[in-house]
């Protein structure tokens, strides 16, 4: 019996010892980190502050995004190419594997159920609720901020949640109509449940809020790199919200803004040998070309990729670049319309940017340029550079009616475009354009400067302009589309209309 | 903690009860087991018509007090032959007790204990090693097809070694996890399935309902799978050797495509000709003629035949390609490279017995299975030892331990370009597989020797199809390679305290690391652009499991009760590591050294934990009345604040036909009724942390960059399942045995991803909301037609019948109401519907007119013109429904796919019924065993048959033979719209156009083999010689040829899968 007591003993002494601890039942993830993980680490390493911050910038680029995993599902420069297709200036001349034709035929715009319909909604949504995430920890969206980090932080977030909300108008809405249209729920808090749609009016003043906040918080932050928002870029971001509302009085904000950046930063206009390449015996003599390289003196936004950020097929040199393993080399190329190929000037130096089959070759590549080289992308992405404040500031003159201001303004770009023996010609030629036909020239511009970048649907909606398809698009070519048709907005998607029960209210 | 101190207390008690009865004369002896002359443990010694009894001890002794002289002892042991031994004036008794070769078979391993299959109340179906090794699979997974009603097997892909899918009672869970547990001897596994030989399993049971599982609380909600290896107790030493060599085929139909380039072609010009007419072209023949090959249309560098365009190739009177057109060459079928009949070799070594204390089973297996698809394979050796010994009179050990190494190759099986299924099915036929150049010869290989595939990378070669790919040469000079070695086993050290009373201690662990090498050649496909690419993924998976459990039997006249009480901790964890590189210095080499530019590398850890404390009493009494109760407590680290669940079951079950009123009937043979129901739990299905926020950890110029990942919910808990369950048993005289069984199984609080208007920044949250009910009737029926001396023939039908609802709604915190409807791609879940019930927009036909496809819209007249407008329509039925009920709602029909209204169109994909028939026939040393699966009701969507019969631009897809009976002119009736050249883009976007019947029967398995008689081959020393053939997959019947609705849950289609493979094999089996 004193034998089976020992065993007994035993037998309890096990049942203690097995799995008592407490640790025992918390597993923690090493895969992705949670808040709380990263809050704890920067206890002792406050540089991961940081970290949420630079994670809205790492969203624009990063992959499935959207929420889907389509191969044109990759943050901001993702739907770069769908307004750019919208607008018409990008055509689809293949559709091997078919990406983006749902764009290119407008399907989008009428059709609520396609994912690229739902992909830029996620997107833009996601970046707003990440925002917000900052924002809450900063004590919310009215809390004041006064010590420089957290004005920093702040000022970078509401600059973020400006941008995200104005896309989201520019995707979703025709215009700015009366403002009294319900167009886009507001989000001000990471913890709202689904709200109902807010007036053109609400979204507007809030992104305008947002991001002149922005410009003001951020008038002494210094970045470290151009992926992060400074008040310059801020001042950017302002200018496209009020440009796009469009008063009076938000016009000559636009001109006092860009004149600021204009003049007050050390940017300059992308200059030739860095505009097109340069080939010479088959050999890129100007390796500074390409519009590959964050470093480019013309850049205000842009994110320098390296392969740690691996990107690869998913990406806009993935399905742009014909010299990336890319879908533009597989048989979905993007080209310039065959119109607006047509209208560059004989003397204009961004003819060189294409191939005659309106490739471009010659404006965005890899440099290495070994037909469908690059498979893991390390060129980089562009957001934003001066020229499109110059053509803004030299829009927004025109729009004022102040036609010789603009035509100033316009010359600051054209002078580096053309080449010197047509210049002369140039100037005449603008000299005599006033009113309509002015504007119609810095649209014009605006739309060969800055093809493949994003901008030309941004201008063609606050422009109130229409466009009309060259005869190298695979659908609708020769028709034409106004700014407020169909066509150019995509409908709420299907996500949003059947799991938001308060949409409508 | 508390908790197990009082079950101690307990047991302290119910020991001292046996003191209280002893009377007069003390009795006492052994037990021993006949074939081995070893005591056996545990044996129930009763006296006779009294309460008295005990059990024997570790070695096999007992002491038992009897009342007087003309006692009788009855020595009862499962699966041994139960002995009465008159006591007489002895004061020593000993029993020798032999296998029971009918009762072994009835033994049932439940949960942590084993009964028989007569006094178990729960429901739990044994399959014996037999039967499943008589199907030529890699594991236990894909044989249990068609073995126990209520059990579905889903082979999702013929890819050599693929685990089945396996599915008990229904759908129990929504978003959360609906795999069964599986228990390899006694120790829930956590390895992969594929490292368990099927030769070294003894029985797999299969448990079902509440009773039987509850006792695995945390994870029994979906059913469990309990599998015991084979052991030599009371054996002689053995050697068998059984080989087996066999030949794998792609035998089932694929889809019927047009495999004519001629009458492709002449589709395509067609399909031009109507975009041109459609879009009010003056001049559609010349439009198609001039398109046909160009930029826009064919890339002209495939024009196969000897013309110069489309006009020469085409008569635009007959639509079809002119007479006397003569070819520049033939063009492959891809199929014919993609597919190739393969071996499958098998060996089985294996050593068994018991001596003295000891008793143990070892082998050793080979198995290589190449598959039909070019480059896929599975090899794996694998090794077994299992060992019990008696140490001493209160201590036993057991030592199992199995170990696998296996190479997989699953090249060409990628759901994207890189998949051969994809292009064997898919691939317009004008488009060759090797590279011809303009007199239309193979060009040669430089690299590889042989014709030189075709990329459609050529100028003038645009493949308008899988253009820059080719996943036929892709699967041949590319690697797709897992390489693994897998260990799992347990240790137990058993205690015996006193009589019936045992502390069981096991620890088992499983570990395996899995080598994973996607290597790109250097030369063509995706990777040339990098001279080479290589991708390395290292698993280690180390998961320990530790079970300490006391454990009392005791039987006391017509009673016998145990009772045990346990605490049982799991630990899992997976470490994964990537790493790669690219530009390859030698081809071959699969090392990371080999590459010279590397790529960032990457790895982390997954784990998760469970601890349980769990308690069970089984009592009898006269072999009559069955009781069970359980109750289990589990935590799981899954969940963040509430960890803990309580689960548990009580189970009744009656043996009418031992009841003394039943002596006098012969009809039947045997009748229990039992019932149950319990409590159980699951905590998976949504990855190993669904209960944090999680953040990306991206490197942003070298700075860290934290973007939202993932959204979590910390309150996020156990989901529970309650099952009530009532069944019957019986045997009619010796010609019908079979069960019926009906269960009610209430899914609350289920793991539900609830979507929300993806404007809040997330677009799904997981929560606890919900209920979900399954309800369902299995019955399981053999008849013995006929059974003589030489000969015997039975028939067995399995199956079940099943419904599934949803009960309750998540609410929705917009509007602090159920959510109405969650639209889930081809389904929705409401109140009121199965999680199956298909949600789609309806195929209203082909408008005779134009030959445009037309869907069903509904839709209210807002402008009172009494037809359909744009923009009056309804996307969604059932929302707008509950939003708006009193709207008078009209349906039309409308020619734009997106306008058509979403709803539930009255199908599901849930079957009338589904099971297997079994046919056993023998004469003399002959045996034919045949299983047919079957499903009946219920619909599928078949996606890939949609990809077939779609209208993209020419040359972008091959067509279904069914594209035939397409619309061509003006009156034309049929069901099949016009080909306009993705004019009509939307004619195979989902619709119930493309919802097909879902029925299947298959010819599972069809064995014929022929044991010699032991009298012959004993002769030579033999033990026992058997020769066999058999097949598998051999037959299937479905509404359409290539449609295998059999291989995915709800049975839909894809372009990508790997279509079973069937077998054939012959075989020998040699025991010495």
């Amino acid at each position: 019996m004193k034998k089976n007591l020992y065993i007994i003993g035993a037998a309890l002494l096990t049942f203690f010892v097995s799995g008592c601890e407490k640790e025992f039942l918390d597993k923690q993830p090493t895969q992705y980190l949670t808040p709380e993980q990263i809050a704890e680490a920067a206890k002792t390493d406050p540089g991961l502050l940081n970290g949420q911050i630079a994670g809205l910038y790492s969203t624009m680029y990063n992959t499935g995004t959207g929420g889907t995993t389509g191969h044109d599902d990759f943050g901001q420069k993702g739907y770069d190419i769908y307004s750019d297709m919208l607008a018409s200036d990008m055509a689809l001349a293949g559709t091997n594997y078919g990406w983006y034709t749902g764009v290119a035929r407008y399907q989008a715009s009428s059709d609520y159920t396609l994912n690229a319909v739902y992909m830029p909604w996620r997107y833009y949504y996601r970046v707003i609720y990440a925002a917000n995430n900052v924002i809450d920890a900063l004590g919310g969206t009215d809390a004041v901020q006064t010590e420089p980090l957290q004005r920093h932080i702040m000022g970078q977030a509401k600059a973020m949640r400006g941008y995200a909300y104005f896309y989201l108008t520019q995707f979703y809405s025709a215009g700015y109509g009366t403002g009294q249209e319900k167009i886009l729920p507001i989000y001000t808090d990471s913890k709202q449940p689904n709200q109902p749609k807010s007036t053109t009016e609400e979204v507007y003043n809030l992104m305008i809020d947002d991001l002149t906040e922005a410009v003001d918080y951020l008038v002494d932050f210094n970045r470290l790199t151009k992926d992060q928002v400074d008040a310059t870029v801020a001042k950017g971001l302002l200018s496209y919200a009020l440009a796009a509302r469009g008063t009076t009085e938000d016009l000559n904000r636009v001109v006092a803004l860009t004149n600021e950046v204009i003049n007050g930063s050390a940017y300059r206009i992308t200059n030739e040998n860095e505009l097109y390449g340069k080939i010479v015996d088959g050999v890129l003599v100007n390796p500074e070309s390409g519009f590959n390289n964050v470093a480019t003196p013309s850049w205000m936004w842009g994110v320098d990729l390296t392969l740690a950020n691996r990107l690869n097929l998913v990406s806009w040199w993935g399905q742009v670049d014909y010299y990336t393993y890319s879908y533009a080399w597989a048989g979905d190329p993007k080209t310039m319309d065959r119109n607006l190929q047509n209208s560059i000037g004989a003397k204009d130096l961004r003819r060189k940017q294409f191939h005659s089959t309106g490739r471009p070759l010659y404006k965005f590549f890899d440099p290495a340029r070994k037909i469908g080289g690059q498979r893991q992308v390390t060129t980089d992405y562009v957001y934003m550079r001066i020229e499109e404040m110059i053509l803004m500031n030299a829009e927004a003159k025109a729009r004022l009616g102040d036609d010789a201001g603009a035509k100033e303004m316009l010359k600051k770009l054209m002078v580096e475009r053309i080449e010197e023996d047509g210049y002369e010609a140039y100037e005449t030629y603008l000299s005599g354009l006033n009113g309509q036909a002015l504007k119609d020239e810095i649209f014009l511009q605006t739309r060969i400067e800055l093809w493949g970048e994003g901008k030309a649907y941004l201008a063609l909606k606050r422009n109130k302009q229409s466009v009309t398809r060259g005869a190298n698009h695979l659908f609708f070519a020769g028709d034409t589309f106004s700014w407020d048709s169909d066509e150019m907005t995509f409908p709420i998607p299907q996500a949003e209309v059947l799991n938001n029960p308060v949409l409508n209210d | 903690m508390k908790k197990s101190l009082l079950f101690s207390l307990f047991f302290v008690l119910i020991m001292a009860l046996p003191a209280w009865a002893q009377q007069s004369r003390t009795v006492n002896g052994k037990v021993t087991d006949q074939a081995t002359g070893q005591g056996l443990p545990g044996v129930a010694v009763l006296v006779k018509g009294t309460t008295v009894g005990t059990a024997t001890a570790a070695d096999g002794a007992y002491t038992i007090s009897v009342p007087g002289d003309n006692s009788t002892l009855v020595f009862r042991y499962i699966g041994y032959t139960t002995q009465e031994i008159p006591v007489g004036s002895s004061g020593t008794v000993n029993a020798t007790l032999s296998v029971d070769e009918k009762t072994l078979s009835e033994v049932v391993v439940v949960g942590y204990s084993t009964s028989t299959q007569q006094s178990f109340t729960g429901t739990a179906k044994v399959v014996s090693g037999e039967r499943l090794e008589s199907k030529n699979v890699a594991n236990v997974s894909q044989a249990l097809a068609g073995e126990v009603a209520g059990v579905r097997v889903i082979n999702t892909s013929g890819q050599p070694g693929t685990a089945a899918t396996i599915r008990i009672r229904g759908l129990g869970s929504v978003n959360g996890n609906r795999d069964p547990l599986y228990v390899v001897d006694g120790v829930p596994f956590s390895g992969s399935i594929n490292s368990i030989n099927p030769a070294d399993i003894e029985t797999t049971t299969v448990l079902k309902d509440a009773a039987a599982t509850a006792i695995y609380g945390a994870r029994g909600a979906n059913g469990v799978v309990v599998i015991t290896t084979k052991t030599g107790r009371g054996k002689k030493a053995y050697i068998e050797v059984d080989a087996n060599t066999g030949t794998n085929a792609a035998l089932l139909p694929r889809y019927s495509t047009i495999k004519s380039p001629e009458q492709y072609i002449a589709l395509g010009w067609e399909a031009l000709y109507n975009q041109a007419v459609a879009t009010g072209k003056t001049d559609p023949v010349g439009i198609a003629n001039s398109t046909l090959f160009s930029a826009k249309g064919i890339s002209p560098g495939y024009n196969m035949w000897n013309v110069a365009n489309g006009g020469e190739l085409i008569d635009p009177m007959t639509r079809s390609v002119r007479p006397g057109v003569t070819r520049k060459y033939d063009p492959e079928n891809w199929e014919d490279y993609g597919f190739q009949n393969s071996s499958r070799n098998e060996a089985n070594v294996k050593f068994g017995g018991s001596s003295g204390k000891t008793n143990y089973y070892s082998s050793v297996g080979y198995l290589n299975d190449v598959g039909y698809l070019i480059n896929s394979d599975y090899q794996r050796l694998s090794a077994r030892l299992n060992i019990n010994q008696e140490i001493n009179k209160w201590l036993t050990s057991a030592f199992n331990i199995n170990y696998a190494r296996s190479e997989t190759n699953n090249n060409g099986q990628s759901s994207d370009s890189g998949s051969i299924f994809w292009f064997v099915d898919n691939i317009p036929s004008i488009y060759p597989l090797y590279q011809r150049d303009a007199e239309g010869n193979i060009i040669t290989d430089p690299i590889f020797g042989g014709g030189r595939f075709d990329y459609g990378d050529r100028t003038g070669f645009s493949r308008g199809f899988g253009g820059l790919t080719n996943a036929i040469s892709d699967a041949t000079h590319n690697i797709q390679r897992h390489n693994r070695n897998e260990l799992n086993g347990n240790v137990s050290l058993n205690v015996n305290i006193m009589d019936g009373l045992v502390l069981e201690n096991r620890f088992g662990g499983q570990f395996y690391h899995n080598k994973f090498v996607s290597r790109g050649n250097k030369y063509y496909g995706g990777s040339a652009s990098q001279n080479g690419s290589l991708f390395l993924q290292r698993t280690e998976m180390f998961s320990y499991n530790m079970l300490n459990m006391l454990r009392f039997n005791k039987a006391f006249g017509s009673h016998s009760i145990e009772v045990l009480a346990a605490h049982e901790a799991t630990d899992w964890s997976s470490n994964i590591l990537n790493a790669s590189g690219y530009s390859l210095v030698d081809p071959n080499i699969l090392d990371l050294n080999n590459t010279i530019v590397k790529n960032p590398s990457s790895g982390y850890t997954n784990s998760w934990s469970l601890e349980s404390y769990f308690s069970q009493v089984n009592y009898d009494l006269d072999k009559k009345y069955f009781l069970s109760a359980t109750i289990r407590r589990d935590g799981s680290s899954r969940f963040v604040k509430d960890k803990w669940g309580t689960f548990g079951s009580v189970g009744a079950a009656w043996v009418i036909s031992n009841e003394d009123f039943m002596a006098d009937q012969s009809i039947f043979s045997n009748l229990k009724y039992k019932v149950s129901y319990g409590l159980i739990g699951d905590q998976a299905g949504l990855g190993y942390f669904p209960g944090y926020d999680l953040w990306n950890v991206d490197n942003l110029n070298d700075k860290p960059a934290f973007s939202m990942q993932t959204n979590g919910n910390p309150d996020l808990t156990w989901e529970t399942s309650k099952m009530f369950q009532t069944g019957f048993e019986f045997g009619l005289g010796n010609y019908l045995t079979g069960s019926i069984d009906y269960y009610v199984k209430n899914t609350d609080d289920l793991i539900f991803s609830r979507r929300v208007g993806p404007s809040r920044g997330i677009a799904l949250i997981n929560v606890n909301d919900g209920n979900l009910q399954n309800k369902g009737l299995e019955f399981d029926l053999t008849g013995n037609v006929f059974q003589g001396k030489d000969y015997r023939l039975s028939l067995g039908v399995n199956g079940e019948i099943f419904t599934n609802q949803i009960t309750k709604m998540p609410i929705d915190p917009a509007t602090s109401a159920e959510k109405i409807v969650d639209v889930q791609g081809l389904y929705a879940w409401s109140k009121g519907h199965s999680i199956f019930d298909f949600y789609m927009r309806e195929w209203a036909g082909v408008d005779p007119l134009d030959g445009r496809g037309m869907w069903t819209v509904h839709y209210v007249d807002a402008n009172g013109n009494g037809a359909f407008d744009s923009g009056e329509q309804i996307a969604s039925l059932t929302n707008y429904m509950a939003e708006n009920p009193n709207e008078n709602i009209l349906v039309g029909t409308t020619k734009v796919w997106s306008q058509a209204t979403q709803k539930y169109v009255g199908k599901s994909a849930i079957p009338d019924v589904r099971g297997a028939f079994n046919l056993n026939a023998g004469y003399k040393g002959f045996d034919l065993s045949t299983q047919v699966l079957y499903s009946f009701g219920g619909y599928a969507y078949d996606g890939a048959y949609a990809g077939l019969m779609g209208n993209g631009l020419v040359g972008n897809n091959n067509w279904h033979t069914d594209i035939l009976g397409r619309w061509q002119q003006e009156g034309d009736v049929t069901d099949v719209p016009r080909l306009s050249n993705n004019q009509d883009p939307n004619v195979n976007s989902t619709s119930t156009r493309f919802l097909t019947k879902a029925n299947y029967l298959v010819l599972n398995n069809v064995r014929l083999s022929y044991t010699l008689p032991s009298s012959f081959v004993s002769k030579y020393g033999v033990g026992g010689l058997s020769v066999w053939v058999s097949g598998d997959n051999l037959w299937i019947n479905t509404a359409r040829d290539g449609f295998n609705p059999s291989t995915s849950e709800a049975g839909s289609s894809s372009t990508y899968r790997y279509s079973p493979l069937s077998t054939f094999t012959a075989g020998v089996r040699v025991k010495l």
